[in-house]
């Protein structure tokens, strides 16, 4: 998946922002062949209960149809789901596994007091059984046509 | 004839389709006719126990059906179907924990425990305890080696595997182990009482094993909560101490 630096900066800043509880929002892009390209992070408000935020974050479905219309309104796809995980690596859990779509690219962001450190990219395999990590690449332009 | 929508993340695996047109006059019928013309998506609507999975919404135009009737939702002609999942996860720190070897264990628990009883077999309520309290120190179900070797191979006992925590059980299966060694004790020194005792695990984990509820664990999360050194894992979120998690 390739996400420019600037991107990138605006969800580890929702993380730190959201901290020590999870943050979470939708990433939106272009497929090009095999590889995705992020050209837009939509964050959103975690809606779990505010004393489970610390270690779990939840979109509800009114909120995926939002970001998917607002994607096909700019002529994009929704194409992954960013979050973060305080104080805690940045490799999907069991609770990820359970809860996770296929197709989506998963990017996790390990926030460590506060500041956020690192992001790893995900996908779910096919028979559910865990993640593989897809390459994450940094760019300086999300779109270098523009 | 119904519409059915399917969500961009599940399109791969319907041949790239954004709708289907569907008969079926519940939403559990046009799921069955969904999954019958796209067997891939299966692995993803539902468990392995045939349940909807937690984060699969089925909306009958502007409604949930997790609000109205669930899969035995009605639909009329015309009417607009969506799946549109929600978006959870979280770096909870729970594990995988197969519930049907909880189960197993509970079952073997129960059985020989009232066999014991029966045929006044005391050695054989002893044994009990020795293979819970060692399935305790091996951190894992006592009587599990028969659902890992022999019940999960055969397919007699499908597996249930759900984000929890397993020290709790750890915790419930050593309570019960002492429990019921304590029971033995007093049966060796003549007092019938121990068997009271016997029967008091095999009522704790028949609650457990039919009810969904497990005392030890509820104690061990009441521990937790009082900052006792040692219970360190709180509850999943979203579930009531003691309680089965819900499956995702």
């Amino acid at each position: 998946m390739i996400i420019s630096t600037d991107l990138l900066a605006q969800v580890h800043a929702h993380g730190e922002g959201a901290y020590p509880d999870e943050g979470a929002g939708f990433l939106v892009g272009q497929l090009e062949g095999s590889t995705r390209r992020v050209l837009d992070v939509l964050p959103v408000s975690n809606e779990r209960p505010s004393e489970e935020r610390r270690n779990r974050y939840l979109i509800g479905p009114h909120e995926l149809l939002r970001a998917e219309n607002e994607a096909a309104r700019h002529g994009l796809d929704l194409i992954g789901v960013f979050h973060s995980h305080p104080d805690h690596p940045n490799r999907p859990s069991e609770t990820d596994r359970q809860w996770a779509l296929p197709w989506l690219s998963y990017l996790i962001t390990t926030v460590e007091a506060g500041e956020a450190k690192e992001s790893c990219s995900w996908r779910l395999n096919d028979d559910r059984s865990g993640f593989v990590e897809e390459e994450l690449e940094k760019v300086e332009k999300a779109n270098p046509a523009k | 004839m119904s519409v059915l929508r399917i969500p961009t993340p599940l399109r791969p695996y319907a041949g790239g389709a954004e709708r289907i047109n569907v008969k079926a006059g519940t939403v559990a019928g046009a799921l069955e006719e969904l999954v019958a013309a796209h067997p891939e998506l299966k692995l993803h609507l539902f468990t392995e126990q045939g349940e909807l999975r937690a984060f699969v919404n089925v909306f009958v135009n502007e409604d949930n059906v997790r609000d109205l009737n669930g899969v035995e939702t009605s639909i009329r002609e015309d009417d607009s179907l969506m799946i549109l999942p929600s978006i959870a996860g979280g770096a909870d720190g729970l594990q995988k924990v197969d519930h049907a070897a909880l189960r197993t264990n509970q079952a073997f628990i129960i059985g020989l425990s009232i066999i014991a009883y029966i045929l006044d077999a005391a050695w054989l309520a002893a044994l009990v305890a020795l293979v819970m309290l060692a399935g305790t120190l091996l951190k894992v179900p006592g009587f599990g080696f028969i659902y890992r070797g022999l019940l999960k191979p055969r397919g007699w006992v499908k597996p249930e595997v759900l984000a929890d925590n397993p020290e709790p059980h750890h915790f419930a299966q050593g309570f019960g182990g002492v429990v019921q060694g304590i029971g033995y004790g007093l049966l060796v020194s003549g007092l019938a009482a121990g068997w009271a005792l016997v029967w008091l695990v095999v009522a704790l984990a028949a609650l457990n094993l039919f009810g969904g509820f497990c005392v030890g664990c509820a104690m061990y999360y009441w521990l937790q909560r009082l900052n006792v050194p040692g219970f360190v894992k709180a509850p999943p979120p979203g579930t009531v101490p003691g309680a089965r998690p819900k499956a995702g």
